[in-house]
């Protein structure tokens, strides 16, 4: 038996050390990794667990990424809890991998350590990973910081490995900003949370002989599309599993999660929509003008990136005050609106409210994202509602040097 | 392991068949027949990989499987990914008392096309190897992506049409050699590598029940004919592989821990190569007048690789 | 209609592509075949005639309409030595306990290895049209041939 890990109240952790001990916890029975920057640590700290025997299960360190990605799906098809970790180009290889595992409806848990991809080539934290993996059926949730990145890979196993969902999760994570940053984090005991966790119950098990089984067939035209419509009823469907688990994480824990997270929109006029570590960046900027300018600004985030929570999207932009939303998209968007833009873009459209919206990409390769540049945004979105059109180009980048670069004009007539 | 008699064809015919019909491959295809005497081998259970290619496309085709042991298809690269991985997850439930029967007997074994092992799937296969898996790799060498429609793979010989390497006005067909997979999977210090063909079935089963049998990843070239691209009669499968063997185009031979060699299968009489490539229809251009230099050629490099295997086996080292 | 000894009742039960397709709500989970109903014992140990197969399982299909020329199978020449058991790509050589007890006319795709690897003089395998009558073709069964010198 793996010995137990003794841990305190509070520990100081990283956001790669905080997932790898949630991996820990969750007593997995094959960890299928390759290292990469910068969630190098999670596999590293794994792989101290598994040398000095606090874990039992078996540790497959792969020639590569698609390796590692291909033997989760091996061992979860042999009936067992399966988890990895990775980022940017090796999420990038993974990529055909990963359709198979959602389609073949394998829970296996992976912590992204989100960074930008290349060409140019760059270690540092952006969106592009996690959005190259937004139509490949997986859950995606999202964590801002290293309590969160703790938390949510516990959860993470609950969601996926639910009899009525049964679909592979990424865990996100920023590269650096929350992977490489030791903060306080309140960590349950090993024992509590594997209870919380669960023990693995197999399903279509080929270690069953009992039942033999054939994974991964082939469709035609004929069987194609209703497997795929299954599946994506699945992952929405999955949206219920997650509010609960979410609610029982709160009852064991008291820290509460949401699909999407919305602060000071009740009366909100202006209000930003973005991801990962730069919504606590938002939300201080936030606070900080209310106080000093009186400005009355929210911010949305959504915690759950797929399934997209539209429900939730919606309802919180559907705030009788609003009058113009940003989204803010920390990926190349390849000759396109960001793909938050879009996605909560359709959602504001239903609501009453039907705030102006408009889309700036930032941080692109780790480019920092500050208060002051929050709080700039936030005012220029106050100059829209009070204009009552949007009054610069619909899609703007942020800290970009050189001349404005912009896209597309507001039609008034 | 429970490995069953081979002593003679009608003890091996007691055993049931866990390859079912009603499956998609050609009339004749050898595919099959090295499949079906590899699940006879034993009376294990399996836990069979795939990787795409000609096998995997017509054995599980939703609604249908032809398979009555576990069964895995991921993609064109990853069989061997698949199976040794699930291979571990059998290690770790063991320990944890999790199998649904922990005593009952198991096998991993992963079979590939010579396209996903020779070419795509190469690194997957090698980082299996590597590791150290208790599974058996199985390559069905038909010498192309016949699956696709008869495209050249690395394991193509040399002078063999191919619609990407094609015989022409100005071309004899495929100008680069076959890759030499049995000596790269010895190179990884395997326990058990072979070649091994369907028309030799008594050395095939041996072969397969060694390899089942010894601890460790092992992997087995077999020789697969392959009616349709290398254009001959079904009827003549056997035939065409008995020329594969005796000729020496295809030598038959194990290597045991990465260095002990042992020549499994002597013809009584050796034929020449003529006598193998004038029965497929992928080889007729090397008849014509120019190319009769090719076969020439083909010829000498059966002729050197036996005599290295000869060497090889008798310096016992 | 039961087949005996030669196989299950649902053996070759419809063609390929006859099945029900059903919609998206009914059709598996992930995609995943099981090969025979509910559980079972390790296949190893069951003649076919004793599995229950699934529905997903090939061998409730047929293949029969892919052959244009059928093997015939003669008892009264046969040594059972089981060649053309170990060289069939279809599984469709029905043998039990040693004995050859005849083909399995819907897996077999007609393909002839059977006939070559036959080693009997005459062969206890042909090949004839698919709509030869199985008496009319033993009725003209060739004689022994004399080795040529």
């Amino acid at each position: 038996m793996a010995k137990e890990f003794e841990l305190n109240d509070v520990e100081v952790w990283d956001g790669n050390y905080a997932a790898s001990q949630a991996l820990r916890q969750a007593q997995i029975d094959v960890v299928a990794a390759y290292p990469i920057t910068p969630s190098t640590p999670i596999v590293e700290g794994y792989g101290a667990y598994v040398a000095n025997g606090y874990v039992d299960g078996e540790f497959v360190m792969v020639e590569s990424e698609h390796g590692a990605m291909s033997g989760c799906v091996g061992a979860a098809a042999a009936g067992g809890r399966v988890a990895t970790a990775t980022s940017s180009q090796g999420f990038a290889l993974m990529a055909e991998v990963l359709y198979q595992a959602s389609g073949m409806r394998l829970p296996i848990v992976m912590t992204v350590v989100n960074r930008a991809l290349a060409s140019p080539l760059n270690v540092r934290g952006d969106h592009s990973d996690m959005y190259l993996g937004r139509d490949s059926g997986w859950i995606q949730i999202d964590a801002f910081n290293a309590q969160e990145a703790y938390d949510l890979a516990l959860c993470a196993f609950r969601i996926g490995e639910h009899k009525d969902v049964r679909l592979p999760v990424m865990m996100h994570q920023d590269g650096f900003t929350t992977s490489h940053k030791a903060q306080n984090v309140y960590p349950l005991k090993d024992s509590v949370a594997y209870k919380f966790v669960g023990d693995f119950v197999p399903v279509d098990d080929m270690l069953d002989f009992s039942r033999p089984v054939t994974h991964g067939a082939q469709t035609e035209e004929d069987w194609h599309y209703e497997h795929k419509a299954k599946q994506h009823k699945a992952l929405m469907d999955s949206r219920t599993v997650i509010d609960d688990v979410f609610a029982e994480f709160k009852e064991i824990t008291g820290r509460e999660y949401k699909r999407v997270e919305s602060y000071m929109m009740e009366d909100a006029e202006v209000a930003l929509v973005l991801l990962g570590s730069s919504v606590e960046t938002a939300v201080l900027a936030a606070k900080q003008l209310r106080e000093e300018e009186g400005l009355k600004v929210g911010v949305v985030a959504p915690r759950c990136f797929r399934p997209f929570p539209y429900d939730l999207v919606r309802e919180a932009l559907d705030v009788p005050s609003l009058k113009s939303v940003c989204c803010l998209d920390k990926s190349a968007p390849g000759g396109a609106m960001g793909a938050l833009f879009n996605e909560v873009s359709a959602a504001a459209y239903s609501t009453k409210a039907r705030p102006m919206m408009t889309n700036y990409i930032y941080g692109l390769g780790g480019r920092d994202f500050a208060v002051d540049e929050a709080k700039r945004i936030m005012r220029e979105q106050k100059a829209h509602a009070d204009a009552g059109h949007i009054t610069t180009d619909i899609q703007q980048f942020s800290g970009l040097r050189g001349p404005k670069l912009g896209f597309f004009k507001t039609r008034r007539d | 392991m429970a490995i069953t008699s081979i002593k003679n064809l009608k003890e091996f015919s007691t055993n049931n068949d866990r390859f079912e019909g009603a499956h998609l491959l050609c009339p004749g295809c050898a595919h099959s027949m090295i499949v079906r005497e590899l699940m006879n081998c034993t009376d294990d259970n399996l836990v069979i990989a795939s990787n795409t290619g000609c096998l995997e496309v017509s054995t599980a085709v939703y609604p249908y499987t032809s398979w009555d042991t576990s069964w895995i298809h991921i993609g064109f690269e990853n069989a061997a990914t698949a199976a040794s991985c699930a291979e571990s997850m059998y290690k770790a439930r063991k320990k944890k008392g999790t199998l649904p029967d922990a005593d009952a007997p198991v096998k991993f074994v992963a079979f590939g096309g010579d396209g996903s092992t020779y070419d795509i799937g190469f690194q997957w296969l090698s980082g299996a190897m590597e590791r150290g898996h208790d599974f058996t790799y199985i390559c069905l060498d038909n010498e192309n992506y016949a699956n696709t429609g008869g495209q050249r793979s690395s394991a193509t010989p040399v002078g063999a049409h191919t619609s990407t390497a094609q015989a022409g006005s100005t071309s004899y067909g495929k100008k680069q050699k076959k890759k030499d997979m049995v000596a790269i999977m010895a190179a990884h210090g395997a326990p058990y590598v072979a070649q091994l063909a369907p028309n030799k079935w008594k050395s095939m089963a041996k072969g397969f029940q060694k390899a089942l049998e010894t601890e460790g990843p092992c992997f087995i070239n077999t020789v697969s004919a392959c009616t349709t691209e290398w254009k001959f009669d079904p009827k003549d499968t056997i035939n065409v592989t008995d020329l594969a063997t005796d000729t020496l185009m295809f030598p038959i031979y194990e290597i045991i821990d990465g260095h002990e060699l042992n020549i499994l299968y002597r013809p009584k009489n050796i034929l020449k190569v003529e006598d193998y490539l004038g029965a497929q229809g992928r080889y007729r251009h090397l008849f014509k007048s120019e190319n009769k230099h090719i076969i020439e050629r083909i010829q000498k490099d059966i002729d050197e690789k036996w005599e290295f295997l000869q060497r090889r086996e008798e310096a016992r080292i | 209609m039961s087949k005996g000894l030669e196989g299950n009742d649902n053996r070759g039960a419809r063609e390929l592509g006859a099945e029900e397709k059903v919609g998206w709500d009914q059709v598996t989970q992930g995609v995943v075949l099981h090969s025979f109903v509910g559980e079972s014992e390790n296949s190893a140990f069951l003649k076919p005639e004793e599995r229950e197969y699934n529905d997903f399982n090939s061998y409730t299909a047929t293949v029969a309409s892919w052959r244009i020329v059928k093997p015939v199978y003669n008892r009264d020449i046969c040594i059972d030595c089981q060649n053309c058991w170990v060289w069939c790509p279809d599984t469709s050589i029905i043998s039990r306990d040693k004995q050859m007890l005849g083909i399995d006319y819907d897996h077999c795709k007609g393909c002839g290895v059977c006939v070559e690897v036959c080693p009997t003089n005459p062969k206890s395998l042909l090949m004839f049209g698919e709509a030869e009558e199985t008496e009319t073709a033993l009725a003209n069964w060739p004689e022994k041939k004399k080795k040529e010198k």
